[in-house]
């Protein structure tokens, strides 16, 4: 028998997908900086969301979660609450100290 | 007999289920050590924070040539996985020492570049940002290099042990080499691309 650990089967034209989509969104994140054409604002935008995106396809091309069994979903859900810890930390650290900043530096 | 036998063989892959899911929580849990780690990495170069700026110490081209180092191997690392399905303990040890090389320059480059920061004088002792960035950066090539040393350890070990047992830890790693990849899209997002602007 085979042990269910949750993720889904691992495929070569899945993961050779997941390459190239990788590729293409590094090469667009570093060019839009590198050759800057477009302006600040708009470039930040460009490479969080190829950020974003490069990490959805990883997950779901390379780490395989998948909610196929009941393994697969307490995987999911474990990663769901960590990145809502992460969003948390992250964030309200930020707010935290931009909002010290504003209200008693200036 | 044959019961009896059946059940031992569902409660191995029961345990060996729950091991994955283990590491998985050790996964995610270093997750929020990473993320500590960006957290004040982002607080500490807030516009108005003390030091001067990464930006003029830069060099992008090593850094997409870092990124693409540890994304192919990655892939390979998965080819590797791919070819235990087929029990071919060359094949997957082949695969396994190309994903080393490929992670052992990502490592070469990362020592490269800080030698160099240090010598323009962009020390981890010059200011909060620097620290940050070290300290960041440092602890995701500190992760980088045990992953190193437990591919080589897995190479070793490849041809002693069995087939499931194999697969299970080849499983392990892949996660965790994954993982690593995963952290470093916001490494080059957060630090080096946001630093450049």
């Amino acid at each position: 028998m085979q042990a269910d650990y949750g993720f889904a089967k691992k495929k070569l034209s899945i993961y050779i997908f997941g390459f190239s989509l990788c590729v293409l969104l590094t090469l667009t994140a570093f060019g839009a900086v590198i050759y800057p054409t477009f302006s600040k604002a708009a470039t930040l935008g460009i490479i969080f969301t190829a950020a974003l995106a490069q990490f959805l396809v990883q997950v779901i091309c390379f780490l395989r979660l998948a909610t196929e069994t009941e393994q697969g979903v307490n995987n999911i859900l474990s990663f769901i609450f960590t990145l809502v810890i992460l969003i948390t930390i992250i964030s309200c650290s930020c707010w935290i100290m931009w909002s010290l900043n504003y209200h008693m530096m200036s | 007999m044959s019961h009896d036998l059946a059940l031992a063989e569902h409660q191995h892959a029961e345990s060996a289920s729950i091991d994955v899911f283990g590491f998985w929580l050790y996964i995610m849990t270093d997750c929020i050590l990473f993320g500590c780690l960006f957290a004040s990495f982002l607080v500490l170069n807030l516009p108005g924070a003390a030091g001067p700026d990464l930006k003029s110490y830069l060099n992008l081209r090593d850094v997409l040539l870092e990124t693409f180092l540890l994304l192919i191997s990655n892939f390979v690392f998965g080819l590797a996985i791919l070819s235990s399905y087929k029990n071919s303990v060359k094949k997957v040890q082949g695969w396994l020492a190309l994903s080393f090389l490929l992670g052992a320059s990502f490592v070469f480059l990362e020592l490269r570049e800080f030698a160099q920061l240090a010598q323009e004088g962009f020390r981890w002792d010059l200011s909060g940002k620097a620290s940050s960035f070290f300290a960041l950066v440092g602890t995701h090539g500190f992760h980088v290099s045990c992953g190193l040393f437990w591919i080589a350890v897995m190479i070793c070990q490849l041809p002693f042990i069995q087939t499931d047992i194999a697969q299970r830890r080849l499983t392990y790693l892949g996660l965790f080499w994954n993982f690593l990849d995963i952290v470093w899209i916001f490494v080059f997002t957060l630090v080096y691309l946001t630093g450049a602007l």
